[in-house]
């Protein structure tokens, strides 16, 4: 594991600033968990992710000009973290998305067969099924698009700090919101939630 | 972006449906656009010439309507919370790393 490229070389490899250090691991380990279990998808990797998020952090914890907020510094460290950690484990390349494959083709693709009418957002979320398949849909989008939705859409970080995040200008990041969204609105539409009535009897369970 | 075209489906649809005709190249158009006018990011001529094709076409705007859903969907899904034994031995972890070397 290697710190992100520091401008000078570390004069003393250990801790300089435990209570700087513990400061920034209370502060925000809740923050980058949060983000990390929506890239990963499940906890343990999400756990992985979120170590070598703070112990980077901890490394380059000198080295931070506060140029930037901490919590967009944390974040860039946690998605080039995830990049190496995906590249590591899977090893394909990322296929690009393409407009024209989101192009309705018939009368049943343009509408979500989703129930959520007359239900607040919360309430509709209360549907496991629908739940899982969002998750799910999110998951199968190529790393940059799943990024770029994370951390616009759920983050509700602005499109100028996602590109800080992702070394990318902001109308890259439009775009990839962009079909991020219309594949994961393709997902659900092509998958069909049925009706399942949680709200009324539990609560959120994943 | 992709460059304008008309629509080159990828799967063929079934013989029941039809397609979606109504001004292809308008929907397509829109389609490009649809996310900047739900961020409210189009200027105010192009957001009145999205509103007066939805108001035209229907499918569009049911179109338009599910990505919407899409987007508030994903801005309310909560994610699951650290347990602060979690918390605890993950630093432990980090710092452990971190003066192993």
């Amino acid at each position: 594991m290697r710190a992100p490229a520091p401008k000078t070389p570390p004069q003393r490899p250990t801790m300089q600033e435990p209570d700087e250090f513990d400061r920034l691991y209370r502060d925000h380990v809740d923050l980058i968990y949060r983000y990390a279990h929506r890239l990963c998808g499940e906890a343990e990797s999400a756990k992985d992710l979120v170590q070598e998020t703070f112990l980077n952090a901890y490394r380059g914890l000198k080295d931070f000009r506060g140029e930037s907020q901490v919590s967009t510094w944390l974040y860039t460290i946690a998605s080039r973290a995830c990049i190496r950690m995906r590249r590591k484990r899977k090893g394909e390349p990322e296929h690009e998305l393409s407009l024209d494959e989101f192009v309705p083709t018939s009368e049943g693709e343009f509408r979500l067969q989703i129930p959520m009418d007359g239900l607040s957002p919360e309430e509709t979320l209360q549907n496991k099924e629908l739940r899982q398949a969002l998750d799910q849909a999110i998951e199968k989008l190529p790393q940059k698009y799943r990024m770029a939705l994370v951390l616009r859409d759920m983050e509700g970080l602005s499109a100028k700090e996602v590109g800080t995040i992702m070394g990318v200008n902001e109308r890259a990041v439009k775009s990839r919101l962009h079909r991020a969204r219309l594949f994961v609105r393709r997902e659900l539409s092509a998958r069909g939630i049925t009706h399942h009535d949680d709200h009324k009897s539990g609560g959120l369970r994943s | 972006m992709t460059k304008k075209k008309t629509a080159a489906p990828k799967k063929q649809s079934g013989p029941s449906s039809h397609r979606h005709t109504h001004g292809q190249g308008h929907c397509l158009d829109l389609l490009r656009q649809l996310s900047a006018y739900i961020d409210d990011e189009l200027p105010s001529n192009i957001c009145r010439e999205v509103r007066r094709h939805l108001g035209a076409c229907p499918n569009c705007e049911v179109f338009i309507a599910s990505l919407q859903h899409i987007v508030t969907l994903c801005r309310h899904r909560p994610a699951p919370q650290l347990t602060s034994v979690d918390r605890v031995n993950m630093r432990r972890a980090i710092l452990d790393a971190a003066n192993a070397r």
